[in-house]
């Protein structure tokens, strides 16, 4: 149901745009992505018997041998489905590996055991139909900023000419079209996310995955971050899977609040359907009244796991001392 | 200073004169600086000179800068210099050339495939502690008076430097900057043309200016323990005639030389660094 609503909703919007824009974007996802191109073929046979879901985990657990030889266990078990075009938060107590369970479905890290699966197609390498926001600047200081957003479809073999227009398309978008020519260490930090944004979004991923990318600005420039995100999600259809500590975030943004255990070794406890009509204007969502109420539940649970990690914090300190 | 002193009172021109030559020391234009650069260099010339001419230095071991400065021209408008300089270019630049390659390749590899690092590491160790000035014999051995022996010896001083500058550059790189590449679509190709060369070009140029230096530091060494031509055979053969104005002048023509070629290496630098952020900003 969810595919056949998506791809219809995506043929007008690719033809909505300018029609110098539109050979760029096939022939960017033809190179780079073999995947989407197969996808249209692929999903109506899928449809007929299971679900597939833009990321899925199945019984995930990720651990790392400790230098004094013992294991230490990040993530266990971990069962995560998040159908495409929906908005996925997970959240959190410090330590509860968090960018664990992204970068296993990013395919940046393999899970120990375990399968993680995209589109099902299982993710072996980097995951393909994803795009991936990092906490950091991910931006290479050495290109300016329009090479740095059409590195994608550079790298995937897209012409410069090509390349260049489209990203330009994409710095109008998120408001630096007079930036192009800049280096990042000339921009704001909320200029370099904006920045980053663009990156991630002009390959046309089927998800993003991002990992609390707001959380280095100031208060202000994230809500206003956090809007311009809503927007652009809202006009794509494009599945997303957002980690982040701040339980108001997450219910300001997304359809469904997954929360993790206190770490090590943590896992899913509770996962949370977030009902609040679209379109949400942030900048007033937390007088909700539904907010009100979800905000309660959900940190009623949120609650428990963030002592524990912090009695656990407490105790091995009284250890060590 | 005394026209102003004499218009206002003593103590308000001291200190207007202190703090005006407070700002002028801080902000000294570039000419200003120049010239004083400039006094400084007749300066110390100059004591050199008096000093031997009136007898407290013996002319022996430190010749005239004037007489100096004769032969350096005698040497360049002769033309004689000229072969013996295009041997020891020819020379440093092969041994940079190929030093530099070697040790860039090295370098990358090593720093992407573990396995070789780990293998390889106590044996580059070993060569790196060992004092290089003791190849030169045994590569005369090998490779004969020629330019290949300074060539070969060279290579060992300039390989070392730029490969570990390389591995270290390398391994520095940001792993987010690797990470979103890959995420991205990057191949290993490209992730090597994006990421890891433009990163590690900032150590890959501290390690090119030392790596030139020594480049001719090999090849005039060699030259100077046995060859047929070049600017270390040269000095050798001023030497050998107790010429010390001769043995000073081929110094002061390779530090000239020198200081050219690490100007041009600068140049480069600024241009392929240029989205660094400036220190001063």
């Amino acid at each position: 149901m969810w595919q056949k609503s998506k791809a219809s909703e995506k043929r007008p919007r690719t033809s909505g745009a300018t029609t110098r824009t539109r050979p760029t974007k096939r022939i960017s996802s033809d190179k780079k992505r073999p995947a989407p191109a197969g996808k249209s073929a692929m999903m109506p046979a899928a449809k007929a018997d299971t679900p597939t879901y833009a990321v899925e985990l199945n019984g995930c657990t990720k651990q790392f041998p400790t230098p004094g030889g013992e294991t230490y266990f990040a993530v266990r078990d971990i069962d995560l489905k998040v159908e495409p075009g929906r908005f996925v938060s997970i959240v959190g107590p410090t330590g509860s590996g968090k960018s664990t369970i992204l970068n296993m479905a990013a395919g940046l890290l393999n899970p120990s055991a375990g399968t993680v699966q995209s589109f099902g197609e299982p993710v072996s390498g980097v995951n393909r139909r994803a795009s991936y926001m990092f906490q950091q600047d991910p931006l290479l200081p050495w290109k300016t900023v329009i090479d740095n957003v059409s590195l994608g479809l550079t790298m995937a073999g897209a012409s410069k000419a090509e390349a260049h227009s489209e990203a330009r398309r994409w710095l109008e978008k998120v408001g630096l079209k007079n930036f192009a020519d800049r280096y990042p260490h000339q921009l704001s930090g909320g200029m370099r996310k904006r920045t980053a944004i663009a990156q991630a979004w002009i390959v046309n991923p089927d998800v993003l995955l991002m990992d609390e990318p707001f959380s280095a600005l100031d208060v202000q420039t994230r809500q206003i971050m956090e809007n311009e995100l809503l927007q652009l999600w809202q006009e794509s259809g494009k599945a997303v899977v957002f980690i982040t500590h701040d339980l108001d975030e997450a219910i300001a943004l997304s359809d469904e609040v997954v929360i993790l255990g206190a770490g090590p070794g943590s896992t899913v406890v509770g996962s949370y359907e977030i009902d609040i009509p679209r379109p949400r204007d942030l900048l007033d969502i937390r007088d909700d009244p539904k907010f009100v109420t979800l905000h309660r539940e959900i940190w009623g649970r949120l609650k428990i796991e963030v002592s524990k990690t912090y009695e656990t914090a407490m105790a091995e300190e009284g250890e060590v001392a | 200073m005394t026209l102003v002193g004499s218009k206002k009172s003593g103590l308000s021109a001291a200190l207007d004169g202190g703090t005006r030559r407070r700002t002028r020391r801080t902000e000294m234009s570039p000419l200003a600086m120049r010239s004083t650069q400039l006094l400084l260099t007749i300066a110390v010339l100059g004591v050199w000179e008096l000093s031997v001419r009136a007898g407290i230095v013996d002319e022996f071991f430190f010749p005239l800068p004037s007489d100096i400065f004769q032969t350096v021209w005698l040497w360049v408008s002769s033309g004689f210099v000229f072969p013996h300089l295009w041997v020891t270019m020819q020379e440093a630049i092969l041994a940079f050339l190929v030093g530099a390659a070697a040790g860039l390749l090295l370098g990358f590899l090593l720093a992407r495939v573990r396995f070789l690092e780990r293998l390889l590491d106590p044996f580059l160790q070993m060569f790196n502690a060992l004092p290089r000035v003791v190849l030169a014999p045994i590569f005369l051995l090998w490779f004969g008076l020629g330019i290949w022996s300074k060539v070969a010896f060279g290579f060992t001083l300039v390989f070392f430097i730029v490969f570990f500058n390389t591995l270290e550059g390398v391994k520095s790189v940001d792993r987010v900057l690797v990470d979103n590449a890959r995420m991205l679509g990057a191949s290993e190709k490209q992730l090597l043309r994006h990421v890891f060369i433009p990163s590690a070009l900032t150590w890959i140029f501290s390690s090119l200016h030392i790596s030139v230096g020594f480049a001719i530091t090999g090849a005039v060494v060699g030259e100077y323990l046995g060859a047929s031509a070049g600017v270390g055979y040269a000095i050798a053969q001023a030497q050998g005639v107790f010429d010390t104005k001769g043995v000073f002048a081929g110094m002061f023509i390779l530090m000239i030389v020198v200081l050219i070629i690490d100007l041009l290496v600068n140049r480069l630098e600024r241009h392929l660094l240029r989205w660094r952020p400036t220190q001063s900003s």
